[in-house]
């Protein structure tokens, strides 16, 4: 009995801790210009970002991320490939003041993926990271490379070559026949 | 320079006719053609590797391209040398500087040929990211700069060495040493004396700016300071070489006679 007190009272002050934490944290939210982005493979866009400050106080030692995902378990997405620059350290929002961030982000696999813009604490707090809307974004596959094409000419130089070579090694060696059957001609 | 011209004459007859730089060019061609099959059968490559793909294939190219023109230039004299070739070569009526001249530009033939075996590819592999004209320029300028460059460097070897065996066994120390910066790994270039080493050496700047341009897509002219130590390189090579090997071309290797 003593034990379960002693065990509720410690959830009690962790759970107070936490939410003492969460009220500290100046009240942010993440919105983005649009939810739903649709490009062809290799085009690069641009998804502007607005974090807001909603508390009386300044917000100070945030760092806002960038992460792409796939939506579908098929397609493997590695976020750098996307954007080089997806963690920026910010400067400090003004109490009820907003930042504005544009990414940007070059289309590198086909399908569908998701991207979302989050905001943390640098301090390393556990606090639960404000997060942005999902931005769905659409990837029209177009060829890039001709995979069928590249026999004829993987083929095709190497043997252009090599038929060069043979032609002037045969070319050479009969001018130099011809000159040593002339030269014995006229020798006898 | 009519002289420069006789002696280049030749010496595309001896390279081009003989059959060992067309030997050299189908083996350049083979290696090319094997990355390119790779590449291309490879359905898990994404945009951004795509582009990756053709700044390997450039880079490859621009090295080895390079390299045949400094295989060649360090065997233009001390060959002749060590052939028994070189005080027939010395009688005839050229000046020595046309001779040095004509050597040079025959040596750089072997880039020339080696970068037109490469637009097939580079286009074919390009092409479908966009990159074809810009990986090609990039190339052609980057290329002869770094041709000229270890041509040069190949011929004054090839003046002061007693044999084939040393003028060749120094080209290929000396393009392994400028290499070898290219396969640190990042984190050991990312401090300033990396950082200088890196815009120093003529190879790893201009395999660098290749890369900007190819992968990054960076414009031509936002990267044009990693240009300034291959074509410095170039410029004072060649100078050295025209000028030295207008004086120093003699029977003995070492400038002895």
């Amino acid at each position: 009995m003593t034990r379960a007190a002693a065990l509720l009272l410690a959830a009690a002050l962790a759970g107070h801790a936490a939410s003492a934490a969460q009220a500290a944290a100046p009240r942010m939210t993440v919105s983005v210009d649009r939810t739903a982005v649709a490009t062809k493979l290799g085009h690069t866009f641009v998804i502007r970002s607005t974090l807001t400050n909603h508390s009386a106080t300044p917000a100070a030692g945030l760092i806002a991320h960038l992460n792409v995902l796939s939506l579908e378990p098929s397609l493997y997405v590695d976020p750098e490939d996307w954007s080089s620059h997806r963690t920026r350290y910010l400067t400090p929002i003004p109490a009820h003041g907003s930042i504005t961030l544009s990414w940007k982000l070059a289309a590198v696999n086909a399908g569908d993926l998701g991207v979302y813009i989050a905001a943390l604490p640098r301090s390393g707090r556990a606090v639960d990271p404000t997060t942005g809307p999902l931005v769905h974004v659409t990837i029209a596959d177009r060829r890039t490379l001709d995979a069928g094409g590249i026999l004829p000419l993987a083929l095709g130089i190497p043997a252009l070559l090599a038929l060069t070579t043979a032609l002037l090694k045969t070319f050479r060696l009969r001018a130099s026949r011809a000159g040593s059957s002339s030269g014995r001609a006229l020798r006898t | 320079m009519r002289g420069a011209g006789i002696v280049l004459t030749q010496e595309l007859r001896d390279l081009w006719l003989d059959g060992r730089a067309l030997a050299l060019s189908l083996a350049f061609s083979l290696l090319l053609s094997v990355i390119a099959y790779l590449v291309a059968s490879n359905r898990a490559l994404n945009f951004l590797e795509q582009r990756e793909t053709v700044n390997l294939t450039l880079q490859v190219a621009v090295a080895i391209g390079a390299l045949l023109a400094l295989l060649t230039a360090a065997d233009a004299v001390s060959g002749e040398r060590e052939r028994r070739t070189l005080e027939s070569l010395l009688l005839t009526p050229v000046s020595r500087l046309a001779l040095v001249t004509g050597k040079l530009l025959g040596a750089l033939s072997l880039w020339l040929a080696a970068f037109a075996i490469t637009v097939a590819y580079v286009w074919f592999l390009g092409r479908g990211v966009g990159i074809a004209g810009d990986a090609l320029a990039s190339g052609i300028v980057v290329g002869t700069l770094l041709a000229v460059f270890l041509t040069s460097f190949g011929i004054l070897l090839s003046i002061f060495s007693p044999s084939n065996r040393v003028s060749l066994s120094l080209s290929l120390f000396l393009l392994l040493a400028l290499f070898a910066p290219t396969q640190l790994p990042s984190g050991a270039t990312s401090g300033w004396a990396g950082d200088l080493l890196l815009r120093v050496n003529p190879l790893t700047a201009g395999e660098h700016y290749i890369g900007r341009i190819v992968v990054n897509g960076r414009a031509w002219n936002e990267d044009l300071v990693w240009l300034a130590s291959p074509a410095a390189a170039a410029a004072v090579f060649a100078a050295l070489a025209l000028a030295i090997g207008a004086h120093y071309v003699r029977l003995g290797g070492g400038g002895s006679e």
